[in-house]
């Protein structure tokens, strides 16, 4: 194709009449616009026309000027926000913040109206070209172009810190400003609230009060310190309420936690004569409260004070169970630790709102230093004795239930049950015998609480021995009935028949009756065999009682409370006015020991001494001679002497019980052993005893060398064998 | 009676209309309407006085149709107004939304009316036919997607590298994702999120395996609320699994590779199980001779629950053709070629199909050209398209309650529920039906 441009043949020209819009019908429109932005922004909105623009910017959309109008926006937008930019510079003083709140009203509400003018670009061109849309876009240059600009980023967040700073040290500040200023930074989004504001908000928050606490701690003891750092700390959480986001509580109150509580927990703990441990000892509930609710925000707070507290209420436990002077009053002692643990249960309930580590905390205490003294078990059984016999009388059922609750809390923390048992057994059979319970209901409602503690088997038995007191009863009724002709005015006899096995047991040595009193015992024996067959009687002369009429030689009449062991003695002076020790011996029987004690009350108390001894002592020599005392006068028409009183053990009958419990433990120990190896058939030796002490736990605390004594019975016995090729290997034998 | 104080004349097109400041702020905030009476534009002083008129350059009739529609909350288009002006008209005011609103009502299979067939232009087979949030959809012909909005209006159609499209998916009213084939040795196909308003491509998801990008096809897609993407993945040696990527970044986060002896690379389905965290995988005969129902665990990359007919003796009447799991009966309905539904129960860890032989009616009476069953789940509502219809089960018992039909086009080869409309796709001709809820009755 050669031929030049002067071979033309034909043209097609462009199509003339081409519907175009005026061309410059973008820039009027454009132009139109761009005066009511100016416009909005200079207050001066009142003469515009919303449909004209609406319309307007519907049209370049429509005819496809988007993306004029959107760049025309942003650099008119921006425009504005550089004047505003400048004003607020320029402001001096205080007038900062207050002309930066006054733009950004003027701003929000600019955008909202140029929003509204622009709604259809909004709506149809920024999706379709992923523009940012117009609210966004205009937070988005504000941020840029206000509150990034050089001159006002540092500005304004030194004079919110300033503001902050004396707001904190007790001045007065504008806080709806603040709160508004505050509010700016959070629309403009979470990264600008922190970035520009709440980071270096929450440094400058610890240096303040890292300062303020180390001034603090010098100058005030634990409690007044405790008081500030709790102001501080309710001071910041409203500051929050007041003027911050939301999200910010958490943050400051860990950094006013950490700079004035956590990092001076050990010192203020232990500040002398104010710390924790002087809180206990005074009951400062109100203080302790406060220590728990500051200590609990931060971690391992809570574990310090539980910590002090548990060594202190063990030391002082210590103390308490090891003190000599404490030990010779039984029930002083558990009124001691009880008053202890009510303490402590008050402090815990009021102060620590009931928190169950410490509750865990105060009982292992408890039972830690309970178990030092190895007494505590008997000094428990003789306090709850000591209650049922007399200290219960005038008490209130409810009161009653109370102190046995209490009693049994303390027994919750015996490591040897087996030993208490022992002791309330005994107890309870003096108590039984000898009429002294003042309640049977207290009694009953105690045996139920070991019951649902120990379970049947722990008191099965002191259940049987309630059992053998009403059958007594019914039996000397129907022994009564049957007699009555030919008993006529001879002594009374009350037998209480005991089965063999649920009291605990007695040598039974018997000594001589006195012959009226024989004979009806023969016949008492005589109508209990006959109506239980197969079943043998013996008596137990050493825990009955007796009430005798006396009549004196002055005339007087008396009625004698005493042992069964005195009134033998007694009933052989109804015969002769003198008899020496030998012969007094002779006749009953009675075992010197208990004779010698028995003469000792008859002869040697002060007021009580109805037999005169020669030669005149406190003690009961094997030569004496005693007479009875014609001179004995007493107040009272009934003398109660020397009544059989459950007293702390002596150090051989402590030895005794001792012995008794270590004997009655060697079954317990094999049965749990065998229950073991039953279902495990092979174990190794440490689990066994790991096995056996956790089995028994509930009632004592085995020792492992008796464990191993017998395993090794046990293998004597065939029960077990050794494996042959693994020695620490027991096999159960079937 | 006093004068009316919150009374607004307007003058649109020349034709003067009276209506309340009440009546407008049904329009909400953001329509012309909630701009113009903000109290920063001044003109609600003008409001009481009724001498002031505010001139709208716009058509008249179309503003009668929308002044009615805020009055009353329905939408009655009289006969001389196109549609397609009512939208313009209503996208001027930004009262698009109100009309879709009241176009129609909430979904019920039971309550259903044609609203509308659409021809497209594609030739060839449709493959499948999904269901938009808003009431669009998109149909996938071929190796291109076409969009439609919610006014049948035509978007960009989306393609990816032009490869044949497997599945598409919405991710919501402005995504969409398809999965295509892969083009041999070259990173073309596999799976790509795409802009529904203007077809863009936003990006493609990646499948490595130790840290190489390996070209694959992708298959069936699901999402959870979670935005994680699932797509069956099937490769050229190690990329057979069941890929998971983050919607939001496009990255690959899992991949739960095909265990031997089953199958899931080439999966039909895909359904996540939002009350259980499991995604249901099935793939399904003429695939694969054999059927495979699984349900995978991400957490612990284990599969909690599995059907499959290896070794039962297989009839047609045996064979699943679809399958679908109801979180709120615990089970999975399965259908056979002659629409007979089967139900297994998810609770069992391994699967038995109980058969109901419910309707025979089809048997013995195939079209020229037949569509396997396909099943969907609505809201306790059960569909299944057979030949040129599609069957409504409701209630514990699944009873047939209704039967939607429109002969036209030939067999449905796909449906699908969202936005509260039902879309069928037919196979003969390109057309596919719209179904919406009838609007209630006036009393």
């Amino acid at each position: 194709m050669s031929s030049g441009p002067k071979k033309r043949n034909f043209q097609i020209e462009a199509f003339k009449h081409k519907v175009v819009v005026d061309p410059k019908y973008a820039d009027k429109t454009w132009k139109i616009l761009e005066h009511a932005i100016h416009e909005i922004y200079n207050h001066n909105a009142s003469g515009l026309s919303f449909e004209e623009l609406y319309r307007n910017a519907y049209n370049m959309v429509l005819h496809k000027f988007g993306e004029k109008l959107y760049s025309g926006l942003v650099s008119t937008m921006t425009f504005h926000l550089h004047t505003m930019s400048k004003s607020i510079e320029a402001a001096h003083g205080a007038s900062f913040l207050e002309e930066l709140n006054i733009k950004w009203n003027d701003h929000t509400k600019a955008l909202q109206m140029i929003r509204d003018i622009l709604m259809y670009m909004d709506r149809t061109f920024i999706p379709s070209t992923h523009k940012t849309p117009v609210h966004e876009l205009g937070l988005n240059l504000w941020r840029d172009n206000v509150i990034h600009s050089s001159k006002i980023q540092p500005r304004l967040l030194n004079t919110l810190l300033d503001l902050i700073l004396r707001e904190r040290t007790g001045e007065v500040i504008n806080r709806g400003l603040m709160r508004n200023i505050i509010k700016m930074l959070m629309d403009l989004g979470p990264s600008v609230y922190q970035e520009d504001f709440e980071k270096p908000f929450l440094e400058v928050s610890a240096e303040f009060y890292r300062a303020e606490s180390l001034e603090f701690i010098e100058c005030s003891d634990c409690g007044d310190y405790l008081k500030k750092a709790e102001r501080r700390l309710n001071e910041e959480i409203e500051r929050v309420s007041h003027y911050l986001d939301a999200k910010t509580e958490v943050k400051i109150t860990n950094v006013v936690e950490k700079e004035m509580i956590a990092n001076h927990m050990p010192r203020l703990v232990h500040m002398e004569n104010s710390g924790l441990v002087k809180m206990l000892l005074d009951n400062k509930f109100e203080d302790l409260g406060r220590i728990y609710n500051l200590f609990r925000r931060v971690p391992d707070g809570l574990s310090t004070i539980r910590d002090v507290m548990t060594s202190h209420i063990r030391d002082t436990g210590k103390q308490l169970v090891t003190d000599p002077e404490k030990s010779k009053n039984p029930v002083e002692f558990v009124d001691t630790l009880l008053e202890k643990r009510d303490k402590y249960d008050k402090i815990i309930s009021l102060a620590f709102s009931n928190d169950k580590t410490f509750q865990n905390a105060l009982n292992a205490s408890f039972e830690y230093f309970i178990n030092l003294n190895p007494r505590s078990p008997e000094y428990i059984s003789l306090f709850v004795d000591d209650k049922l016999r007399r200290g219960l009388k005038g008490e209130k059922e409810e009161d009653i239930e109370i102190i046995l609750d209490k009693v049994m809390m303390l027994f919750r923390y015996l490591q040897e049950k087996d030993v208490f048992e022992k002791y309330y057994k005994q107890h309870l059979a003096k108590r039984l015998l000898s009429g002294k319970t003042v309640s049977d209901d207290a009694e009953r409602s105690l045996i139920v609480k070991l019951k649902t503690e120990c379970g049947y088997q722990f008191t099965s038995k002191l259940e049987g021995m309630f059992t053998d007191m009403k059958t007594s009863q019914d039996t000397m009724q129907g022994f009564y009935a049957a007699h009555a002709a030919e008993l006529g005015n001879g002594p009374t006899l009350v037998v209480h028949v005991l089965t063999t096995g649920s009291w605990p047991t007695q040598s039974s040595i018997t000594c001589n009756l006195p012959a009226e009193l024989s004979a009806l015992c023969e016949k008492f024996r005589s109508y209990y065999l006959g109506t239980h067959t197969g079943r043998r009687l013996s008596w137990q002369t050493n825990m009955g009682t007796a009430d005798l009429r006396a009549t004196f030689a002055n005339g007087q009449k008396y009625e004698l409370n005493v042992s069964t062991y005195q009134m033998c003695v007694l009933m052989l002076f109804n015969n002769t006015d003198s008899l020496s020790y030998r012969e007094i011996e002779q006749a009953t029987e009675i075992p010197s020991s208990d004779l010698k004690r028995c003469l000792q009350s008859l002869a040697c108390v002060k007021g009580k001494n109805v037999l005169h001894k020669e030669p005149m002592s406190k003690d009961i020599g094997e030569d004496d001679a005693f007479s009875v005392n014609d001179k004995f006068t007493s107040k009272l028409r009934k003398v109660k002497i020397g009544t059989v009183v459950a007293q702390k053990e002596t150090e051989p009958e402590k030895q005794e019980t001792r012995q008794r419990v270590e004997e009655d433990r060697k079954p317990q120990i094999e049965a749990a052993i065998v229950r073991i190896m039953k279902s495990r058939r092979v174990l190794d030796h440490n689990n066994i005893i790991a096995e056996v002490t956790k089995q028994l736990q509930s009632r004592f605390l085995a020792n492992p060398g008796e464990i191993k004594k017998r395993i090794e019975s046990l293998i004597e016995r065939d029960f077990l064998e050794r494996d042959d090729s693994d020695r620490r290997l027991y096999r159960y034998l079937a | 009676m006093g004068v009316q104080k919150d009374r607004v004349r307007f003058n649109v097109g020349g034709r003067v209309f009276e209506t309340t400041a009440t009546t407008l702020a049904n329009a909400g905030r953001n329509s012309l309407f909630g701009a113009m009476f903000d109290d920063n534009w001044d003109l609600q002083s003008h409001a009481g006085t009724t001498t002031t008129e505010h001139f709208i350059d716009r058509n008249p009739d179309c503003f009668a149709v929308l002044l009615d529609l805020l009055r009353t909350g329905e939408l009655h288009i009289p006969s001389n107004v196109p549609e397609k002006l009512l939208y313009r008209e209503a996208l001027f005011y930004g009262l698009l939304d109100h009309v879709r609103a009241a176009k129609w009502g909430s979904f019920d299979g039971n309550m259903l009316r044609l609203a509308r067939s659409v021809r497209g232009l594609a030739p060839g087979d449709g493959t499948a036919i999904r269901a938009g949030p808003d009431g669009g959809c998109c149909v996938a012909h071929g190796s291109m997607v076409h969009v439609y909005d919610w006014m049948m209006e035509e978007h960009p159609p989306i393609s990816l590298d032009y490869q044949r499209v497997n599945d598409a998916i919405w991710v919501d009213s402005d995504n969409v994702v398809i999965s295509a084939c892969e083009r041999l040795g070259r990173d073309e196909g596999g799976i790509g999120l795409f802009s529904s308003l203007t077809g863009e491509l936003r990006y493609k998801f990646r499948v490595t395996h130790e840290n190489q990008a390996k070209s694959y096809t992708g298959g069936a897609l699901s999402f959870n609320s979670d935005y994680k993407l699932f797509s069956s993945c099937k490769g050229r040696s190690n990329e057979y699994g069941i890929g998971v990527w983050d919607q939001v970044t496009g990255k690959q986060v899992d991949f739960f590779y095909e265990p031997t002896g089953w199958s899931l690379g080439e999966a039909d389905k895909l359904q996540w199980l939002h009350g259980t965290n499991c995604l249901l995988v099935a793939t399904l005969f003429p695939r694969k001779d054999n059927c495979y129902i699984s349900l995978l665990d991400f957490r612990d990359k284990s599969m909690v629950w599995l059907w499959s007919d290896i070794g039962a003796p297989l009839t047609d009447e045996r064979r699943v053709r679809d399958a679908i799991a109801m979180e709120e009966t615990r089970s999975v309905c399965v259908v056979n070629e002659y629409e007979d539904l089967g139900f297994m129960d998810l609770r069992r860890s391994v699967g038995s199909v109980r058969w109901s032989s419910r309707s025979r009616l089809m048997k013995g009476k195939m079209v020229d050209e037949p569509c396997y069953p396909k099943l969907a789940l609505h809201e306790g509502q059960l569909f299944s398209s057979m030949n040129d219809s599609i069957s409504v089960f409701s209630g514990p018992d699944w009873v047939l309650t209704s039967r939607l039909r429109n002969s036209y086009g030939g067999s449905i080869c796909d449906f699908s529920i969202g936005g509260d409309r039902l879309f069928s796709l037919h196979s003969e001709e390109n057309v596919f039906d719209v179904w919406e809820t009838r609007p209630s009755p006036v009393m």
